[in-house]
């Protein structure tokens, strides 16, 4: 089967003045399209810079990057935006709804944004507010809900075009323990359903939702492999 | 489109939800496109629509100006001068660029018999003029060619509002015969409603020259108006016009070599060169105050865009498309200045309310256009226009800025976007910086303009406008025409008046100064025995014929020989005054008294004058910035037909109308009185443009004042904000209250000088630019550049030292947490 995406001899690199720091060193990557891939290491190790290059927010970096087989390394910004739209849904740690738009509207970000026709929007919007038993939240704004409840719209919000890949920053960092919970359930439900989740998080306990482990420090990946009841997909070491 | 008004709905919700700034953001610019529209709806008026009928491009006014030194036609662009008869009816023979010529001449009839008598400003017109400018009448016909004719020209047209005021709409009244100036006229015709040119026109009656006025070519009295052939334009009808001029200038040297043809633009000519340059300043000046509004609620939408830097990363990072963040911030911008277009539609309607209410109608009668001043469609659509602009220009600098956020770096719990952060701060300083300098130059042209209008009104002040009262008559042709009868006449009157309880002195004069808005004409006149010393050349000087009391009643002092006495009659030997200027121009530091002068050309007829004195100079118009070379000569020796009383009063010179009317009705009770004013309305009246400027000017710099320091206040206060964690470092280091306000006012006032420096230059050069243009100006006033940038320097101390005393009573700790 195609990897989802391959990474070969990324780095990430950022100048202050006459010095280089690497916040990336020579990634080697695949990850297969099902995977529940976990992305650990302490503060500064790259994990979200890597997430975010992942994701096609960064586009400054050097190396080869392919996704579904496309070089997303000779794209240009359009094009990737194209791809990132298309296939990736991310979900934050601050949740980062937009607080003047409801529930409802919030849904309908990623929607307007792929142009999806009006009609279509809301259906789309009231299936996935029924999916996650949230319809009675829908004209509520954010600083209306709970933490939790933030972050399942954050959840909805990310998944609302059946994304191919789901990208979490630490999805459950703000949360309480039931909440984060019953949100990487819901990850695990999404992840059974064929969705691709990467996660990066600092719990040992999320991690084991997932199937694979990749360590970072330093920017250098120093282990992959499985994550605690599983088989490894791939396993690599710096 | 549907996702447009997604971006509307949730643009509108932000701006409810910030709803201080968005206040601030709609009348800042509420005050930019409200001063826009309504001049705008001034200029359209007097630079569209000041003639009273449709289609007026293809006439054009052929005037004559005197040739300057380059050899071209005029002085200056006051230089507009009527034309002679002999001039005009070779121009109807020759040029071939025009379809027809049509010609009119300024005149003032009395209308007695029927009622009481009424004084009515009509034009003498040429047969063809009204078929010539494409007008019919409403009633009746216009004038035939045989009614040109010298004793043929019995016939009246009539305006509609004469046809309503006088004779109450009767729809019979072409039936009618009326004693026009002691004539019988028969009523031919009545205009259409609103028709009134040339301007102010209440009636008109037929053109006539006799056989000696068809030859002359000195004396200049005609407007000629021509209308083009079609597919002939206005350059090659103006170039057949000017070589036609040439020609007539080598042909008929003593007449013509002085002058050239000046053809403009029919609209041009009657709007006239001052209120066209006066438009074009105060839409200048108005494009100035919506520049600053802009760069204040781009500064507002900087600040707001901060708060958003999340959402605008979020957005993209949910697909949003940079152009797409971006609309999303254009479309709030626009919001913002639509709301602003409909708070200045409201403010433009009170200023044109303002203007038109303000505005004597004895003035505004006279300025083309001013009947059509009104917020019309194309006002509607020009501030829906520049309301689009104005978001435009006041969101794309934030709109582009927003959607430049560093997305990963923001979407980072606790990231911070520095290097975008950095750009934004510099382009809110260049923001401020720009204001400063903009609202520096209005100011210190709103200054300029108002100390220069201060001038005019300082100038006048020696002879006490406020006491004296003026009014005009003219005395009808057949009952006056002999000289004596006139003497006898202005000698009773000027007796009674006299003698009227409360009036210390009663005296007379041609024009008193400023009268007819200052637009008085010069006659020709010679000087014996110093001959000109070229032939085309021209002598002219404002002739007065006046009281001997005028002088003192007017403070006119005495500079050498003696003023005009009671013993100056008609049987004595002729006697002049003259104004210093003159005798310092014509006579050239030589003695003036005892030289003689005569009104015309040394060889016409009419006597030689004496010089017996020379008086210092009247200022009688605030165009002309050089004294007026004037000639003063006795009633007694040269009785007038028109002339101007003035009654020197004590207290309120409107008390004593009544009086004057009673005493003239003594003398003749069918002599209408007209214009009848105290002198300082005179006055105001002759400077209410220039007043309506620099009062608008005035305005305008308060506005950008207040928007200026709107800004800086705006950018302080953020920058505090935005520093709070910088100054609870500071603080908790040991920096004292003094430190932290010094801290924040040196970066503020940093940023006014700096717009200052620029401003300076800038104001410096339109400063030369109007002191050319504007009596009293000077372009180094001291006062206005020291004065107005040490004010505006002032009040962004006082924007800056607000948000400076916030810093200053920051709790250091709860600084440190701010984020």
């Amino acid at each position: 089967m195609e990897p989802l995406i391959q990474l070969r001899n990324m780095e990430k690199v950022v100048e202050a003045g006459p010095n280089k720091f690497f916040l990336l060193r020579r990634i080697n990557l695949d990850i297969q399209p099902g995977e529940f891939v976990t992305i650990m290491g302490p503060s500064g190790a790259g994990k979200s810079t890597l997430l975010s290059i992942i994701g096609m927010l960064d586009g400054a970096w050097s190396g080869e990057f392919y996704f579904l087989g496309e070089a997303v390394h000779k794209l240009n910004v359009k094009k990737r935006n194209e791809l990132h739209k298309a296939n990736i849904g991310f979900v934050f740690q601050s949740y980062h709804l937009i607080d003047n738009l409801t529930v409802f509207e919030n849904l309908e970000v990623p929607l307007s944004y792929k142009n999806v026709p009006h009609k279509e929007r809301v259906s789309l919007v009231c299936d996935t507010l029924d999916r996650f038993h949230i319809v009675g939240k829908k004209d509520l704004f954010p600083n209306q809900l709970s933490g939790g409840q933030q972050q399942l719209v954050g959840v909805a919000r990310a998944v609302i075009l059946s994304p191919k890949l789901i990208l979490a920053d630490e999805p459950t960092g703000n949360l309480h323990s039931a909440q984060g919970e019953e949100i990487m359930e819901l990850f695990k439900k999404l992840n059974d359903g064929g969705t691709t989740i990467i996660q990066v998080t600092h719990s040992e306990r999320n991690a084991a939702y997932g199937n694979r482990i990749i360590q970072l420090k330093d920017g250098w990946v120093v282990s992959d492999g499985l994550a605690a009841g599983t088989r490894a997909g791939a396993t690599q070491s710096a | 489109m549907e996702t447009i008004w997604q971006d509307v709905r949730f643009g509108l919700r932000m701006l409810i939800k910030h709803r201080l700034a968005t206040i601030v953001c709609v009348v800042a610019l509420g005050l930019g496109i409200g001063a826009n529209t309504a001049i705008f709806s001034l200029a359209e008026a007097f630079l569209v629509h000041p003639v009273p009928f449709e289609n007026p491009d293809r006439i054009v006014a052929l005037v004559d100006a005197r040739v300057n030194s380059q050899g071209g036609a005029g002085f200056g662009p006051q230089d507009l001068n009527a034309v002679a008869p002999a001039t005009y009816l070779d121009w109807k023979k020759e040029v071939r660029s025009f379809d027809d010529l049509g010609a009119y001449a300024w005149d003032e009839v009395s209308l007695t018999g029927d009622r009481e008598a009424q004084k009515v400003q009509d034009f003498q017109i040429s047969a063809n003029f009204f078929s010539m400018i494409g007008v019919q009448p409403l009633m009746g016909r216009t004038f035939l060619p045989e009614e040109e004719e010298p004793g043929r020209n019995q016939e009246i047209i009539l305006s509609y509002g004469l046809w309503e005021q006088r004779y109450a709409s009767d729809p019979n009244v072409l039936k009618r015969v009326i004693k026009v100036d002691g004539k019988s006229f028969n009523i031919v015709g009545v205009m259409n409603k609103g028709f009134d040119f040339p301007m102010a026109a209440e009636a008109w009656i037929p053109l006539t020259l006799s056989t000696k006025e068809r030859l002359r070519r000195d004396n200049r009295w005609l407007w000629v108006l021509g209308r083009l052939k079609p597919g002939v334009s206005f350059s090659e009808g103006a170039a057949e016009m000017r070589a036609t001029s040439e020609r007539e200038a080598q042909a008929y040297p003593d007449t013509n070599k002085a002058w050239r043809v000046h053809p403009l633009p029919l609209r041009e000519f009657i709007t006239g060169p001052l209120t066209r340059q006066y438009t074009l300043l105060l839409m200048g000046a108005v494009a100035f105050v919506l520049l600053i509004a802009c760069a204040d609620v781009a500064n507002v939408q900087f600040a707001r865009i901060t708060g958003r830097t999340s959402e605008f990363a979020v957005r993209t990072a949910l697909g949003g498309s940079r152009w797409r963040v971006a609309r999303q911030l254009l479309i709030e911008s626009i919001l913002l200045s639509l709301a602003g277009a409909g708070v200045g539609l409201f403010l433009a309607q009170m200023d044109i309310q303002m203007i038109l209410a303000h505005m004597p109608p004895d003035v505004a009668r006279f300025v083309a256009g001013w009947k059509t001043i009104r917020l019309d469609g194309n006002a509607f659509l020009f501030a829906l226009g520049i309301a689009v602009l104005s978001g435009l220009i006041s969101g794309i600098a934030p709109s582009l800025l927003g959607s430049r956020a560093n997305i990963a770096e923001t979407l980072k719990e606790g990231g911070r976007g520095s290097s975008i952060s950095r750009t934004r701060h510099r382009l809110r300083g260049a923001l401020v910086v720009c204001e400063v300098a903009l609202a520096l130059v209005l100011l210190i042209g709103a200054g300029l303009l108002v100390k220069g209008f201060q001038g005019l009104l300082s100038v006048t002040e020696n002879y006490a406008p406020q006491t004296l009262l003026t009014f005009h008559y003219s005395l009808p042709e057949v009952q006056y025409n002999q000289p004596a009868v006139r003497l006898n006449f202005t000698e009773q009157i000027v007796q009674r008046l006299g003698t009227i309880s409360g009036v210390q002195a009663a005296s007379l004069v041609t024009n008193v100064p400023y009268a007819n808005g200052g637009g008085i004409d010069e006659d020709e006149f010679s000087i014996e025995g110093i001959p000109l010393t070229e032939r085309g050349e021209v002598r002219s000087a404002i002739v007065e014929t006046t009281a001997p009391n005028y002088f003192n009643t007017m403070n006119i002092a005495l500079r050498d020989g003696r003023l005009l006495s009671d013993t100056d009659g008609a049987e004595s030997a002729r006697v002049a005054v003259i104004s210093e200027s003159l005798a310092r121009r014509y006579f050239h530091g030589e003695k003036a008294l005892g030289r003689h002068v005569k009104v015309g050309k040394a060889e016409a007829e009419g006597e030689w004058m004496t010089v017996v004195g020379v008086v210092n100079d009247v200022h009688y118009s605030w165009i002309v910035k050089e004294a007026v070379p004037t000639i003063y000569r006795s009633f007694r020796q040269a009785p007038p037909n028109h002339t101007t009383v003035v009654l020197r009063t004590e207290g309120d010179p409107q008390k004593f109308v009544s009086a004057a009317r009673a005493e003239i009705a003594a003398v003749d009770p069918n002599l209408p009185l007209y214009e009848i004013k105290p002198m300082d309305k005179v006055i105001t009246e002759s400077i209410v443009g220039i007043a309506y400027v620099a009062t608008m000017m005035a305005v305008m710099g308060a506005i950008a004042l207040i928007l200026a320091s709107v800004g800086v206040f705006g950018v302080m206060s953020y920058s505090v904000s935005e520093r709070a964690h910088e100054i609870g470092i500071r603080m908790s280091m040991g920096a004292q209250t003094r430190d932290v306000l010094t801290l924040v006012l040196r970066s503020g006032l940093l940023l006014t000088a700096l717009g200052l420096t620029i401003g300076l230059p800038i104001a410096f050069l339109m400063a030369r630019a109007l002191s050319s243009l504007l009596f009293g100006v000077e372009a180094a006033d001291p006062a206005s550049f020291i004065g107005l940038p040490l004010l505006l320097l002032a009040v962004a101390g006082l924007a800056c030292y607000l948000p400076a005393r916030r810093a200053a009573n920051l709790d250091p700790l709860q600084a440190l947490r701010h984020d």
